[in-house]
């Protein structure tokens, strides 16, 4: 059983990550298509195929280095195997990716005080995980095994694909409305909207719907996806320790220890093995189940 | 009409064939997979035991069984061969260092020594990687086991001639705690 619905996960995840591909590609074009017909429909055709076009770099470009994105976005430095507790995270990483039976992941470290981690990447063969030094300092191994292995779960059935992705969409297509909402302010202006008759203002207010609905959609899919991976890469974790408590007890040091004032922006919040930041959208956005029930779940294991 | 339900029958078969045998091959091919990890982690380890000998012998000038413990082991884990030798030479040697750091902890010099530090941490990480390897190792052939030793499965390995294969493991006399003598 097991194992079907582990492949299942793989497959799933590769699909649902075409599919936001596909997603934010079509966005683009649409946003290109209104603001032609808006400009000049007369070369509305020229916008729809320079909106693809840079639609298509942007997927591929966010394909291949969404992970380096990420990675630079949180201040994550490579381990400094000089140090001796950077070594030894290595070699727990490593360990248990043999475990695991992938390739052991880049290692990252955040210089920061709160306690969390992260894995990103687009599969097994190029993932990386970063852990913060708040973490490294404050877990014992059997605590810190129980993170590496939560986190090598997301890397092994490619949950890290499909969430990088959706960090990298969530920031596209906000941007992407943005500048849709701009070049309306400046573009409706230049025309007599009288010359143009109704199509047009059909037009603008299918695109600002789009504008205004499309953001809060990827914030949806961001929410929704995380919560129920997140108990399915905690029971993971258990099967490759062996030893739920300790991730038990890094859970219960985690919520006593931190403020959730990590300086990350919230896109890239679902990657993280709990929530970096607390604000008053949790109720409403929450990406992470909370604490308490995690633990519970595993102290039952 | 009989002719179709032949064919039918012929690609059933032959599906059958296939999904036995591209089974069987996966998981035997993944037990050779999971034993070279554990055999990259000994030969490893056994590359680190004599810089660790050499970093420690200055100070622990009075531990000479200890040394001569390690340097045996060592030798052991060099000539094994089977599974089953490297098993047990494993063991010893993973015993052996587990003597050395333990008396190690009578010398205040020796734990403030940065090199002496990252040896330890470099050769109980290995410690913990073989650990990790042997457990995916045993995973993967209780699986294989479990197949060719099972209708119909223990067909299809008796025509491949696979024969189920053997764990990596630690027999009860070993598994017994160090002892450290002083």
């Amino acid at each position: 059983m097991e194992k079907i619905s582990f492949h299942d996960q793989i497959v799933r995840n590769k699909r649902n990550s075409v599919f936001l591909m596909i997603f934010v590609l079509a966005f683009t074009v649409l946003i290109g298509f209104v603001i032609g017909e808006i400009y000049d429909p007369s070369i509305a055709l020229l916008f729809i195929i320079a909106a693809a076009i840079i639609g298509i770099a942007q997927v591929s470009y966010s394909y291949y280095n969404g992970d380096k994105m990420v990675l630079k976005i949180t201040n994550a430095r490579p381990a400094n195997t000089i140090d001796v507790k950077e070594k030894h995270l290595e070699n727990v990483v490593e360990g248990l990716a043999i475990a695991a039976g992938i390739k052991a992941p880049k290692v990252y470290v955040i210089d920061s005080e709160e306690m969390n981690a992260f894995a990103t990447g687009r599969s097994p063969e190029n993932s990386s995980v970063a852990i913060t030094t708040g973490l490294l300092n404050k877990l014992n191994r059997e605590e810190l095994e129980g993170v590496i292995a939560h986190e090598l779960s997301h890397v092994r059935n490619y949950d890290i694909r499909f969430a990088t992705f959706i960090a990298i969409a969530v920031g596209l297509v906000a941007i992407l409305s943005y500048f849709f909402m701009r070049s309306m302010w400046f573009g409706g202006g230049r025309h007599d909207s009288r010359e143009r008759g109704s199509s047009a203002g059909l037009i603008i207010i299918v695109g600002l719907i789009l504008a205004i609905v499309a953001p809060i959609l990827v914030r949806l899919i961001q929410m929704a996806i995380s919560r129920q991976r997140e108990y399915l890469a905690d029971a993971s974790s258990a099967q490759l320790t062996r030893y739920p408590v300790g991730l038990a007890n890094a859970l219960a040091k985690i919520k006593n220890v931190n403020k959730g004032n990590m300086d990350v922006p919230e896109a890239i919040s679902h990657l993280f093995f709990v929530d970096p930041t607390k604000t008053y959208l949790d109720s409403l956005y929450a990406t992470h189940p909370p604490i308490e029930k995690r633990i519970e779940i595993l102290r039952k294991m | 009409m009989i002719e179709l339900i032949i064919i039918g029958i012929i690609i059933a078969v032959a599906a059958v064939l296939v999904y036995f045998y591209n089974r069987i091959m996966v998981l035997s091919n993944r037990i050779s997979n999971a034993w070279s990890q554990i055999d990259v982690q000994l030969k490893k380890r056994t590359d680190l035991v004599p810089n660790l000998v050499e970093s420690v012998k200055g100070y622990m000038k009075h531990e000479k069984n200890v040394f001569e413990m390690v340097t045996k082991a060592r030798e052991n884990m060099m000539k094994a061969g089977t599974v089953q030798e490297k098993a047990k030479a494993n063991n010893m040697l993973s015993n052996a260092l587990k003597t050395i750091f333990a008396l190690a902890e009578n010398y205040p010099i020796l734990k403030a020594n940065e090199n002496f530090l990252m040896l330890q941490e470099e050769l109980s990480g290995i410690e913990n990687k073989i650990a990790y390897a042997r457990q995916f190792y045993n995973d993967s052939v209780l699986e294989f086991n479990n197949m060719v030793t099972t209708v119909p499965g223990i067909w299809f390995a008796n025509i491949m001639s696979k024969q189920s294969k053997p764990y990596f493991e630690v027999t009860e006399s070993e598994r017994k705690p160090v002892k450290v003598s002083f």
